[in-house]
């Protein structure tokens, strides 16, 4: 959903319209912050984090590239990385954090974003949890297995096969 | 074709999930391989629209005000000492105001422990001094940039004229074709009418291409870094409109600087 108004405002911010910030603050914090909050557990510094992303996308707007993704990915990616640089700083790490429950979460916001909630919920559940404790813990390819307790080569299989899946069924960004 | 024990590395790299001998050959096999940098580039774009699937919390109002007064630019206008030694000189004093501004702000801070009447006012001038120093980093940042280009060899200047709509107007552009890299100086030039804005075209065989919009301070002045990636290949002719604020793409408002590439 590289939306025309998304894209005007990309061009504002690079052009340094700082109105514009507030503006695409209010499309956007809403999604950061959810993020940010799924991988930290912890508002406060979730909401460090949505203020470091915005600041990043006030400095850098001229670095988005739209042949490279959405806004919504570019931003996604910023949360994602300074959210588990967060995680990895704290002292001690909950080992199991409370798994989020299947159907408890309110709908996400739009077509792309429900396709991919869609598409991550029809994985065969050993595979999409390989997935999450990459993407959202941050846990490397052996933490992964030793969480798990499976053999280094099944975690890979498992996420190698989902990601294949996942972009076989959600095809290029809209 | 990709093997599935190349695959594998491709995609616990686009999550950062590799570690051990493995990052290791990743990164052996991504110097080299094209089709690799492809395949990784692209797992990257879907590992970031995954964070879209993750339901929306609005953060507090609050956070909306601190991210806007911490970013506000500051008013001053920025220094226009380029292409001189006087570079030099604007970056050791620009350098010294951010060290006196640190040095205000810690002392508002140690002001404010002692009382709290005191408190509420170096909290304001600590916001004020962190949204002066952020600016001024912003600032050194572009005039680094602009000073990377300008000592590059290969990099060219143009000079706009002003044209009837703005007589005393006057620009540069600093280009580098092979590095699709540019900035503009401008000056002289009216504040644009609210909801309108100045917009750079780069002519050259056919229809002029958009490369950017600006606005300039309060002194008429904009230092304007391009949009990367734009094709310079046989430029002719650099012009500036005055167009609605987002921008057009295609010129429809008054023409006000131009210069041709010699």
């Amino acid at each position: 959903m590289a939306s025309a108004a998304a894209a005007s405002l990309i061009r504002r911010l690079t052009s340094g319209d700082h109105k514009a910030l507030g503006e695409f603050y209010d499309l956007y914090a809403g999604l950061v912050n959810g993020l940010a909050i799924r991988i930290l557990r912890d508002p406060a510094e979730a909401e460090d984090t949505v203020q470091e992303v915005f600041v990043q996308v006030w400095r850098q707007a001229a670095r988005f590239d739209p042949s490279r993704g959405t806004p919504e990915a570019w931003l996604c990616t910023m949360a994602r990385t300074r959210a588990l640089d967060r995680l990895r700083k704290r002292t001690s790490r909950r080992e199991e954090p409370e798994q989020e429950k299947p159907g408890a979460s309110p709908a996400p916001r739009n077509e792309e974003a429900l396709a991919v909630r869609r598409a991550l919920d029809g994985l065969p559940p050993e595979q999409k949890r390989a997935l999450e404790l990459a993407y959202y813990e941050g846990l490397t390819q052996t933490e992964i297995a030793d969480r798990l307790k499976e053999p280094l080569g099944t975690v890979k299989t498992r996420i190698r096969t989902a990601m294949i899946r996942l972009r076989g069924v959600l095809g290029p960004a809209a | 074709m990709i093997d599935e024990r190349k695959l594998d590395l491709v995609v616990l790299a686009a999550l950062d999930a590799l570690d051990g001998e493995d990052r290791a050959a990743f990164e052996a096999l991504v110097a080299k391989d094209p089709e690799i940098q492809r395949e990784v580039a692209a797992y990257r774009e879907l590992v970031g629209r995954l964070g879209t699937a993750t339901a929306p919390v609005p953060p507090p109002a609050a956070l909306r005000e601190r991210l806007l007064r911490e970013t506000r630019p500051a008013p001053a206008a920025r220094p226009l000492a380029w292409l001189s030694p006087a570079l030099a000189a604007a970056l050791v004093a620009a350098l010294a105001g951010l060290v006196v501004v640190v040095a205000q702000r810690n002392a508002a801070r140690r002001e404010a422990a002692f009382e709290r009447q005191a408190a509420q006012e170096a909290r304001q001038v600590a916001q004020r001094a962190e949204a002066e120093a952020a600016a001024l980093r912003e600032s050194l940042a572009i005039e680094v940039a602009f000073r990377e280009l300008v000592i590059r060899p290969q990099s060219r200047v143009v000079s706009l004229a002003g044209l009837p709509p703005a007589p005393q107007a006057n620009a540069r552009v600093v280009w580098h074709a092979e590095r699709r890299e540019a900035v503009l100086l401008a000056s002289g030039l009216a504040a644009a009418p609210a909801g309108k804005a100045y917009e750079l075209w780069i002519i050259a065989k056919a229809a002029p291409v958009p490369a950017g919009v600006f606005q300039v301070d309060a002194q008429g002045r904009a230092v304007f870094r391009l949009p990367e990636g734009l094709d310079f290949a046989g430029v002719k002719t650099f012009a500036v409109t005055l167009e609605p604020e987002a921008g057009v793409p295609a010129p429809t408002g008054p023409m006000v600087l131009a210069g041709a590439v010699s």
